[in-house]
């Protein structure tokens, strides 16, 4: 069943990220893939995330459509311009991906070609203006299209702001359904109450909102986290109970599974799991 | 120095169509010097838009004044004790001009009359064109004097590309093709060797690319 029939059904959508590799060796990402096929919705390629050069997601994601998987290709505007974007875009819904997820994407400095040029030349609303003119047909320069995609497209939401902060993030959540956003994919939370603030003033249902799990791949992670990232909330208690764990391996793993059990039974229609290079471990997540 | 363009009349007077009263506030710098936003610029619009919201029947009470610079707290500080008569200040500076005024009195609505071009020199009277792109990174001498950041209109390091021909830039005829002009000019001085030097792409974080840019003089800070 495709991703939006999914949601639209509202049978619990499991998505997984999955980084493209940093090379041309795609074995890894697919014996993956292809181990966690029948246990996710589909799978969330992200586009170079942190600004770090990798395999493009387009080719990744066809790679992972010709396996078999339902993918949700991210896309950001840092690294091309409109004509690359839709493109890009067009290669992407002919080559059998049918769901976008627009992103921000992190500033250069974050990634691993700190002297690259930004480009910029348009920003994730105009982007979402053009994915519906694409699907209506033409492209941003009103030029008739040889044949329209029908894209499903999304965009991603932070759940840990509070105050105008989160008034601003809501109006651009509000902008992008005008769009025809159809579901929103949360920025990492590791309990559900990291969730309330957005879900008082949003129906997380009818909005198709999608919460990230986050492994926690170690103690020092979380507090690297705790302490740096004031967004994402993160208990202390979750850390106690991380360091105490005899096996703490098997305990993230624990947690993630708990975390994505505690959202299905809260009446969320999905959630995304994010395995931050712990893609080995998914099958034993995803149980 | 800097370039601007007057904005259309049009957009001005969109940007002013509520008020009743505005100041129109000129700058003696850049905008001085290239016409279009001196106290003669200020005189212009000021009588241009009086007219229109004459004929309108609704006329506007365009107040004139030029600051000595409107990018320099200093002077901005000149208006401490009118800004707020008015129900909108119409700045001719440039895009500095009307964000330092922001700054400075956050109360009041700052709008800008003209559109920030470039940095660039007249090269005829009522002529300018751009020189310099700002990157930060200044490359000028390896190429005899001249800017292809600022002057190809690719910004290519290795240039000319397929698009030069009899001298001029495949993105209009007017645009004078730069790397044609550098390669004459290496040839003409017998130094063609320099342009088999390989220049590394180059760093653009000097540049707006590693974001909004600052310059701190150790020796002035207080």
């Amino acid at each position: 069943m495709h991703l939006k029939n999914r949601l639209d059904v509202g049978e619990f959508a499991v998505l997984v990220e999955m980084a493209p590799p940093k090379g041309i060796d795609i074995s890894r990402m697919v014996f993956i893939a292809e181990k966690i096929r029948s246990k996710v919705a589909a799978v969330v390629v992200p586009d170079m995330t942190a600004a770090v050069m990798r395999m493009s997601p387009l080719g990744a994601a066809m790679i992972l459509q010709s396996k078999g998987l339902e993918t949700v290709m991210q896309v950001c505007c840092r690294d091309r311009n409109r004509l690359a974007l839709q493109g890009d875009l067009l290669a992407a819904y002919a080559g059998g991906i049918s769901n976008v997820m627009i992103v921000d994407g992190q500033d250069l400095a974050f990634g691993d070609h700190h002297q690259a040029k930004a480009v910029d030349d348009i920003d994730g609303l105009q982007l979402a203006e053009a994915l519906g003119g694409l699907c209506a047909g033409k492209d941003m320069a009103g030029t008739e299209l040889l044949g329209a995609p029908a894209f499903f497209f999304g965009a991603e939401i932070n759940p840990g702001l509070q105050g105008s902060e989160l008034e601003r993030e809501l109006e651009k959540l509000s902008r992008f359904r005008e769009a025809g956003a159809g579901f929103f994919i949360t920025t990492p939370i590791f309990d559900l109450a990291a969730m309330e603030n957005l879900a008082d003033k949003v129906d997380v249902r009818e909005a198709n909102l999608i919460p990230t799990v986050m492994m926690l791949k170690s103690v020092g992670m979380a507090r690297y986290i705790q302490r740096n990232m004031p967004h994402f909330h993160l208990s202390d208690e979750l850390i106690r109970r991380l360091q105490k764990a005899p096996d703490k391996v098997k305990e993230a793993i624990q947690v993630a599974r708990e975390t994505l059990g505690a959202l299905r039974e809260a009446g969320f229609k999905g959630a995304m799991l994010a395995p931050m290079g712990w893609e080995q471990k998914l099958p034993e997540v995803l149980v | 120095m800097i370039i601007a363009d007057r904005k259309p009349l049009e957009e001005i007077q969109e940007m002013v169509e509520n008020c009743e009263k505005i100041l129109l506030l000129g700058c003696k710098g850049c905008v001085t010097v290239c016409n279009v936003g001196g106290l003669k610029e200020v005189q212009v619009l000021a009588s241009t838009l009086r007219i229109a919201r004459k004929k309108e029947g609704h006329p506007l009470d365009v107040e004139e004044k030029v600051l000595e610079r409107q990018c320099d707290p200093e002077y901005v500080e000149q208006l401490r004790d009118s800004y707020d008569q008015y129900d909108a200040v119409l700045s001719m500076a440039c895009g500095v001009g009307p964000q330092f005024l922001s700054e400075a009195y956050p109360d009041q609505r700052f709008f800008p009359a003209v559109n920030t071009k470039f940095m660039g020199g007249a090269v005829q009277h009522g002529i300018w064109e751009e020189r310099c792109a700002g990157c930060g990174t200044c490359v000028i001498h390896f190429y005899d004097g001249m800017c292809p950041i600022a002057r190809c209109s690719k910004s290519l390091l290795h240039g000319p590309c397929g698009g030069s021909a009899d001298g001029k830039c495949e993105v209009s005829r007017d645009i004078e093709c730069i790397w044609d002009k550098i390669v004459r000019k290496k040839m003409e001085q017998n130094r063609l060797e320099d342009l088999r030097i390989l220049r590394a792409a180059k760093d653009w974080r000097t540049a707006r690319d590693g974001g909004p840019r600052r310059s701190i003089r150790e020796e002035l800070v207080k």
